[in-house]
């Protein structure tokens, strides 16, 4: 049974990896949420693990992996909406022309 | 055997659709037509658009295909005779009406044509009217059945019938129902007569034949999602649970299909404005009068 | 090997396989529609843990979020079909380095802790889903309820930023 917990564990430290390379090697706005989806997605995927494996009576961790889930939604949003107004602004989302935006 | 018994429902339920469709464009029944046609368009070359997504081009028709099936495979024609009863199957229909979308999307971007693609985004702009429309009607039905169990939510109406008892949620679910299943006033993806078929328009052949019978069955389970949540499912006096089931599936199909050929096609921005201004509060009023039907008449 | 085991690793596979896939092809709907089929296979490994409700919670929303990914997408790239193979990316051996690091360190983490017993049996689907409404307008309320406010914000946000700013009279 240890076996299960580690099998989803271990996709959630993969799925991890793999959104944390796409979210810094992607030089597009959009291209960069879909990497920082897959680490939101690695997340859900140890909470479901955790809730399922260790603690099934305690539903608090079924509803942070619907918070997860939120903020996923959250972050497709304003990324959008800053797209959208960076696009309208500069005709691109390109994050190589966005040095301006530095503090 | 119930899963071979339920797919042999939905075949014959897309067969009886298909003939209503005809019926419903020309006037005329014609019992074989839906043969004729199929014979005719296997025989046909199935030919490949030049650089196209070959990837989604193929699995496009397919995965309309399952989706129809699995939104139909909770829903229940008669006690036990349903392919998963599952303990969130009220959820799992939305879940599986989802993928209507990504499977029109990938049809349309798959074949690389204009009429295609265009087809393809525009029902992504029909989704963001309808689907709030198909979750609020289903959520004040769930609050009266106190269960997401399909079977349960058909026992919830021994007494009165979900359309007596939430007829503005039925209102808005029927339509936005039609709107999922593309069906003609809504039928913005497709579009004969501007968009020259939308995204069937690059299809031929066996695949068109395939994405036909999804269309079909989609049909199939849009009415039998609304018997289910607002006719009584199976329940009525002398027939069979089944034939009770097939009937009024039949029924709300060829409403849909005489409804629709009545009315002119909806306006892309038109269609959104309507079901966000007026669709949502009324969804959001509905839930609050069942809320309230639900604590008041126990 | 234990059934729940296999469905968990194959899922999990086909999820970690779909997420390099997003970045692997050059064509945007292709990426978003992996990134959408990565999603769903984390919904497919949900219900394999039998938590159903949260599985199918997940396989629906993902449907509509990626296919939205999808059209923006479309709308922002100058090479959306990926037919002119321009390049993507930049600073590429420190992102995997650090995606190795990154990855590596929670694998670490993941085997080398002990987790102690693990529970054999889950609470039945129908129970899950109660108590999970119980739990979120009861003990949990005031969280969930911020989580409502949040996206209401969030919309108003990114409605703001969005829309076309008015000048003058030259409005719009």
């Amino acid at each position: 049974m240890t076996a299960a917990l580690i099998a989803a564990l271990v996709t959630g430290a993969a799925l991890f990896g793999v959104g944390l390379y796409g979210a810094l090697s992607q030089t597009n706005l959009v291209m960069i949420m879909m990497g920082v989806e897959l680490i939101l997605a690695g997340a859900l995927v140890n909470l479901a693990a955790f809730w399922r494996f260790l603690h099934p009576g305690a539903y608090a961790g079924q509803m942070f992996v619907l918070i997860v889930m939120t903020v996923m939604a959250l972050e497709m949003a304003v990324g959008f909406g800053v797209a959208t107004a960076r696009f309208r602004a500069k005709g691109s989302v390109e994050m190589e022309e966005a040095g301006e935006l530095k503090g | 055997m119930t899963t071979v018994a339920v797919l042999a429902a939905l075949l014959a339920g897309a067969y009886a659709v298909a003939v209503l469709e005809a019926w419903a464009r020309t006037g005329r029944m014609r019992p074989g037509g839906p043969l004729f046609a199929a014979a005719a368009l296997i025989g046909r070359e199935s030919f490949v658009p030049r650089k196209p997504d070959r990837l989604f081009f193929e699995a496009a028709p397919v995965l309309l295909l399952v989706a129809a099936v699995l939104a139909a495979a909770v829903l229940p024609w008669a006690p036990g005779l349903v392919i998963v009863d599952l303990a969130t199957g009220a959820l799992f229909v939305n879940a599986a009406f989802a993928y209507v979308l990504v499977a029109l999307i990938m049809a349309g971007w798959g074949p690389d044509g204009a009429y295609a693609m265009v087809g393809g985004w525009r029902f992504l702009g029909q989704l963001i009217g309808y689907s709030m429309l198909i979750v609020m009607p289903i959520t004040a039905v769930a609050m009266r059945a106190e269960s997401l169990v399909t079977t349960v939510i058909v026992d919830s109406q021994a007494g009165v019938w979900n359309i007596v008892y939430q007829p503005l949620g039925f209102v808005l679910f029927f339509i936005a129902a039609m709107a999922l299943a593309f069906l003609p006033p809504f039928d913005l993806p497709t579009a004969p007569g501007e968009l020259a078929g939308g995204v069937e328009a690059e299809y031929a052949g066996r695949r068109l034949a395939v994405l036909r019978l999804a269309r079909a069955l989609l049909v199939v389970a849009v009415a039998l999602a609304t018997t289910v949540f607002y006719l009584g499912g199976w329940r009525g006096p002398w027939l069979p649970p089944w034939a009770w089931t097939g009937l009024k599936t039949l029924a709300v199909a060829a409403a849909m299909f005489a409804l629709g050929g009545r009315l002119p096609r909806v306006r892309e921005a038109h269609f959104l404005a309507w079901c966000w201004k007026l669709g949502i509060p009324l969804a959001l009023l509905n839930i609050f009068v069942v809320g309230l039907l639900v604590l008041a008449v126990p | 090997m234990h059934a729940q085991t296999f469905f968990i690793a194959f899922f999990g596979l086909a999820a970690v396989w779909f997420g390099v896939a997003v970045f692997r092809t050059s064509s945007m709907v292709r990426s978003a529609l992996a990134l959408l089929f990565s999603q769903t296979a984390i919904g497919a490994m949900f219900l394999a843990m039998q938590t159903e409700f949260l599985g199918v919670l997940q396989i629906m929303m993902m449907a509509t979020e990626m296919s939205i990914m999808a059209i923006f997408m479309v709308m922002y790239m100058m090479d959306p079909g990926g037919l002119g193979a321009m390049e993507m990316t930049h600073q590429k051996r420190f992102s995997i380095a650090a995606g190795a690091i990154g990855g590596g360190a929670a694998l670490a983490v993941a085997v080398l802790t002990p987790w102690g017993p693990v529970v054999a049996q889950a609470p039945a689907a129908a129970q899950q889903t109660r108590a999970l409404g119980l739990e979120l307008l009861g003990r949990s309320m005031l969280v969930f309820e911020t989580a409502g406010v949040t996206i209401l914000t969030a919309m108003i946000a990114a409605t703001a930023v969005a829309v076309r700013r008015r000048e003058g009279k030259a409005a719009r």
